[in-house]
């Protein structure tokens, strides 16, 4: 049995899963396939509806 | 995700991919391949001194290609980890020539050109599948003429042009200009080389280019092999000058896209690609209309759907604000075909099927709305986890425990299993790390008693 | 005494300035602005470093420490957003307080604005590293702020959203308080016949939850009872839960979660409701979970009372609820005529859009119209204009069924103000953050889920309510609670208690104490903004890390 979890993707869902897993105190390894997390939403400019910015 | 980054309980493997997943809920075994960067990432401090004097100019793909990067280099600025990469397709070093420049550069002596594949395995008791997904390619609609038209771009181009930290610092130049003015640049170049080669001649002979061609077409200097060159250069560089001075002719009208378009529902709701609607788009399209009203007030958006879903918390309000600040129209109606006008503006042909009219409209810049489709390899990925997909292609899920994938002890959250927005992805994201929690914690719980 | 500057012989600053590579120093000379650090009150030790971030650098930070016996540390170098955490996790492992470190951003306001100007962008770095370097001198050690916390959690609501957060909170292995004011758990889904997209019945998967909950030893259920009182914050609430007609039972909790749903809008004085000719789209669920339906003709309606000037929002749901009951009325009697009148249909994402595809092939109608010109329901018709022919359409009809939005409940105003978490504009629960944190209030320990929030589906408040019980098992799986301790404090002294720091404070951290008529910060719930020290007009209340003579060293020394 083991108590790390594998969390596949480095986008915004991968990152909350991730972030979520460790504060609980459980390891987590992320694994994405870019040479950096942020997916998508790093693309973005401003999101929609509160035009905050997306990093 | 600066946090990720430094979260003790996270290990980070990024540029890595999954290869295989043994076991069983509660025990699984992964093979994880680290791709070599090139790059030692326990070294590098992503201080950028390589990228800025490689020699290898490459189209960035973080900026859909609208810009350059380097042959090594960190995928985005503000990118975690910052470790740089090198990417083999294309190191002058890696692929036999000499180089190796940025390793002399490099003070933390992070570069590695020997640098191999690493395979890692990893003991796992549940797994979060947050594959994400990817942008239709809508130069499979050939009535768009996405990619023939430069004008016509796709909703995440628009998006970095957008961007202050973008390609063209958030100004709403079009792609046609950018290629007029990059052409321009080219050309400029060449001329300055050609008018230096013509300089010497002329400095040689104390006489101006002109005027020595006009002897010389007149037959002077006959059997002059010397004074012959001098001619054929200034042959070569009047065929140089010329299209320069139309191109700047032509760029003296070029001006900011004030008349957007966007198009909705490309390759969604389309059962020659995908018959499902992405959820997202229309509400992706009226921020960016609204986002370029910001920038320049004169802008006005035509939103071409045919029906503007702007479903969530506060969407609906945004939409209308969209049409009575931002100059945003909405339109029902599905883009029958767009071509191109004079000044190189997109023609959008569309059914009003309000008033009942086929009208043609052109704007200086089209936006398509285009898909979310299933994540590239998304295919093998199922294979590699043992779980099924939808009909859709995305990750199957269940209709009671909607995180749960076909294989138990692994979760889909996000895009991995349907389009959805950020808020929905991050919600479901959280829940899917409480599925695989419950698994771990119980766990824990039995070795415990 | 508080703030006061330390004697300079006891005051042994170490200046650590970084190149970062070229990155910094390759638009402006640090080896001279180490040299002037090295010259300022206070400074011991100036060193500089290839990258201060890397294991060597921050090697020669805790070497400094220790052999310097530095009692402050200036890092100047790139941002405090990126690297603070580091160097001030360093200082601690060197055993200086974490909060005798101070950071300036030579890179960002240095070397990368001022590119081209190596002159005045080292005398810029000179100038940021004094202001540094005299702030450093005020600087105070502090200790984090721990609390205690109850590993117990409070659901509001015994609906969908409510019985998954309590389901998957005791599965993961926390104590669990469901209150529900209804007799019987479940929400909106006793009322409601079959889910889509597999039409299976709402209240067997109701059942099913309520089930796995009652067979946990670790879940509490209070039906048919109230949230009375709240009292406390993060960690540990107190809570009084009124069962109807009983006794108050005190419970203590370390978390809440909010679920108490939405109810659909009853249409009153519109298209002629009466609830019988003309129902709602829950009237009609209940007909249908009730027996076979009369009605050969039926007409829906959708966004009666949204979508409108008093009413803006979309409420999300009720296309795929039309669209649901549309086709389970066809599957029942495939002779029924039903048609839908509709303004855009909101049938967002994978299976909603095929329900919609299947729907039509089905034979169920579907007709767009126009707000400003909307269907009139006449006795047996409802007309309405159709855009695409020009004309007046009328289609005969025995039953009109209205699409009514969720609206929030009588009582979630009152709950808010209990809870002290704030409603939007339409009264529904308002979030952290519309993006990042849907699921958190900007109130610590307090989290919402489902249509409380904002209409959700079956399925969305399912995963919701998975999702805040993460939120809350990062919190309560700790031992402690472990805050910063950069948080407001307020002078017992010389606070006369107008309570303007309380409406500016974001995240109800301070409270006002009659008895004494002051107002005192909770530590655990600061955030330590700022706000009330800026507000303040006695500057009673202030930020610990940035007091007016810390600041003010800094602003002196440019």
């Amino acid at each position: 049995m083991s108590k790390d979890v594998l969390v596949i993707g480095g986008g915004i869902a991968g990152i909350q899963a991730s972030l979520d897993l460790a504060e609980m105190g459980i390891h987590v390894y992320l694994v994405e396939s870019l040479p950096s997390i942020g997916g998508k939403m790093a693309q973005l400019d401003k999101t929609f509806p509160t035009n905050d910015c997306a990093i | 995700m600066l946090d990720v980054g430094r979260h003790p309980d996270i290990d980070l493997m990024a540029y890595s991919e999954v290869e295989k997943v043994e076991g069983e809920s509660g025990a699984f075994k992964a093979t994880i391949r680290r791709k070599a960067r090139y790059v030692e990432e326990d070294r590098c401090t992503g201080c950028g001194a390589c990228k800025e004097k490689c020699p290898t100019v490459l189209p960035d793909a973080f900026n859909m290609g609208l810009g350059t990067r380097k042959a090594i280099y960190s995928w985005f600025a503000q990118g975690i980890p910052s470790t740089h990469t090198i990417d083999p397709a294309h190191c002058r070093q890696l692929n036999g020539k000499k180089c190796g420049i940025c390793q002399k550069v490099c003070q933390a002596n992070a570069v590695n050109f020997d640098q191999k594949d690493r395979i890692v395995e990893l003991d796992v008791g549940a797994i979060v599948v947050a594959s994400g997904y990817k942008v239709f390619d809508p130069s499979q609609i050939p009535e768009y003429q996405y990619r023939q038209i430069p004008n016509v771009i796709t909703a995440i181009e628009f998006e970095r042009l957008l961007s202050a930290s973008g390609p063209t610092a958030g100004h709403l130049h079009r792609p046609s200009d950018l290629l007029v003015e990059a052409e321009m640049e080219a050309l400029e170049k060449d001329v300055k080389k050609s008018e230096k080669a013509l300089d010497k001649f002329e400095q040689k002979y104390g006489q101006a280019s002109a005027a020595f061609y006009d002897a010389y077409q007149k037959g002077a200097y006959e059997g002059d092999e010397d004074r012959g060159k001098w001619a054929e250069k200034y042959v070569a560089h009047l065929a140089l000058v010329e299209p320069l001075d139309a191109l700047k002719r032509e760029a003296e009208g070029f001006d900011v896209a004030k008349r957007l378009a966007f198009v909705q529902c490309v390759g969604s709701r389309d059962f020659r690609f995908y018959p499902f609607c992405s959820g997202y788009c229309c509400m992706h399209s009226i921020k960016e209309a609204i986002i370029a009203n910001e920038h320049e007030r004169e802008t006005t958006s035509v939103i071409f759907g045919m029906d503007i879903r702007a479903v969530g918390k506060g969407f609906e309000e945004y939409k209308i604000r969209g049409g009575n600040q931002s100059g945003i129209t909405y339109v029902r109606g599905r883009v029958a075909e767009i071509t191109e006008g004079p000044q190189r503006n997109p023609v959008v042909t569309y059914e009003d099927t309000r008033e009942r009219k086929v009208i043609s409209r052109d704007f200086d810049l089209v936006i398509l709305a285009t898909a979310c489709a299933p994540s590239e390899g998304v295919e093998r990925l199922a294979e590699i986890l043992g779980i099924e997909r939808n009909r859709f292609g995305f990750f199957k899920t269940g209709t009671s425990q909607s995180l749960d994938t076909t294989r138990p002890g692994i979760f889909a959250c996000g895009c991995a299993h349907g389009p959805m927005d950020i808020p929905e992805s991050v919600a479901q994201a959280s829940g899917a790390a409480a599925r695989a929690a419950q698994i771990v914690t119980a766990a824990s719980m039995r070795k415990a008693s | 005494m508080r703030g006061k500057k330390p004697q300079a012989d006891e005051l042994r600053i170490g200046v650590f300035i970084c190149d970062c590579g070229s990155n910094i120093a390759g638009h402006l000379d640090c080896s001279s602005v180490t040299e002037y650090a090295s010259t300022l009150p206070g400074v011991a030790y100036a060193k500089e470093n290839l990258y201060t971030c890397s294991e060597a650098g921050i090697g020669e930070i805790q070497k400094g420490i220790k052999e310097q016996k530095l009692n402050r540390v200036v890092v100047a170098s790139c941002s405090p957003r990126t690297h603070q955490p580091l160097f001030q996790n360093s200082c601690a492992a060197a055993e200086l307080n974490p909060y005798l470190f101070e950071m300036v951003n030579i890179r960002d306001q240095c070397s990368w604005v001022h590119m081209e100007e190596r002159e005045d962008a080292t005398q810029k770095a000179k100038d940021l590293v004094r202001m540094g370097v005299s702030k450093a001198a005020f600087l105070e050690p502090q200790q984090d702020i721990e609390a205690s916390l109850i590993p117990r959690v409070l659901v509001i609501g015994g609906g969908v959203a409510g019985l998954s957060a309590a389901g998957s909170l005791a599965a993961m292995g926390l104590d669990v308080v469901l209150v529900e004011k209804e007799v019987e758990a479940g929400g909106l889904l006793r009322r409601i016949n079959r889910l889509a997209p597999h039409g299976e019945k709402a209240s067997e998967r109701v059942l099913e939850m309520l089930l796995s909950i009652k067979a946990r030893p670790n879940a509490t259920l209070y039906l048919g009872s109230r949230v009375e009182d709240v009292s406390g914050y993060i960690g540990n609430f107190e809570i009084t839960i009124r069962p109807e007609g009983g006794e108050a039972v005190r419970e203590k909790v370390g978390c809440i979660v909010v679920a108490t749903g939405a109810v659909p809008l009853k249409p009153e004085g519109l298209y002629r409701y009466d609830g019988t000719r003309v129902v709602t789209q829950m009237e009609l669920e209940e007909r249908l979970a009730a027996g076979a339906l009369e009605a050969q003709r039926v007409v829906m309606i959708q966004c009666v009372g949204a979508r409108s000037p008093e009413r803006e929002y979309c409420s999300r749901i009720c296309c795929q609820t039309a669209v649901k009951n549309a086709r389970f009325i066809k599957e029942q009697n495939p002779e029924a005529h039903v048609h839908i009148l509709y303004r855009d249909m909101q049938m967002y994402g994978t299976e909603n859009e095929q329900m919609l595809c299947d729907a039509r092939g089905e034979g169920v109608r579907f007709d767009v119209f126009s707000p400003d010109q909307p269907p009139v329901v006449q006795e047996g018709k409802v007309e309405f204009y159709q855009p695409l022919t020009g004309e007046m359409v009328g289609i005969p009809c025995d039953l009109v069924v209205l699409s009514t939005p969720l609206v929030p409940r009588d009582d979630a105003q009152a709950l808010s103000q209990l809870l002290r978490v704030p409603v939007d504009q339409n009264g529904f629960f308002l979030e952290a953050h519309a993006k990042l944190r849907p699921l958190d209030f900007a109130t610590d320990g307090i989290f919402v889920c489902g249509s409380a929030r904002y209409p959700a589906n079956v399925q969305e408040a399912v995963s919701q309510g998975l999702g805040a019980s993460s939120r809350i098992a990062t919190i309560l799986f700790k031992d402690k609670l472990i805050t910063s301790a950069i948080v407001a404090e307020i002078d017992p002294e010389t606070c006369v208690g107008c309570m303007g720091c309380m409406e500016m404070c974001p995240y109800e951290a301070i409270t006002y104490l009659p008895e004494k008529n002051i107002c005192e910060v909770n530590t655990v719930l600061c955030k330590g903004c700022g706000c009330c020290a800026a507000t303040c007009p006695s500057q009673s209340a202030t930020l610990r890390g940035f007091k007016p003579e810390q600041l003010m060293a800094q602003i002196r020394a440019v």
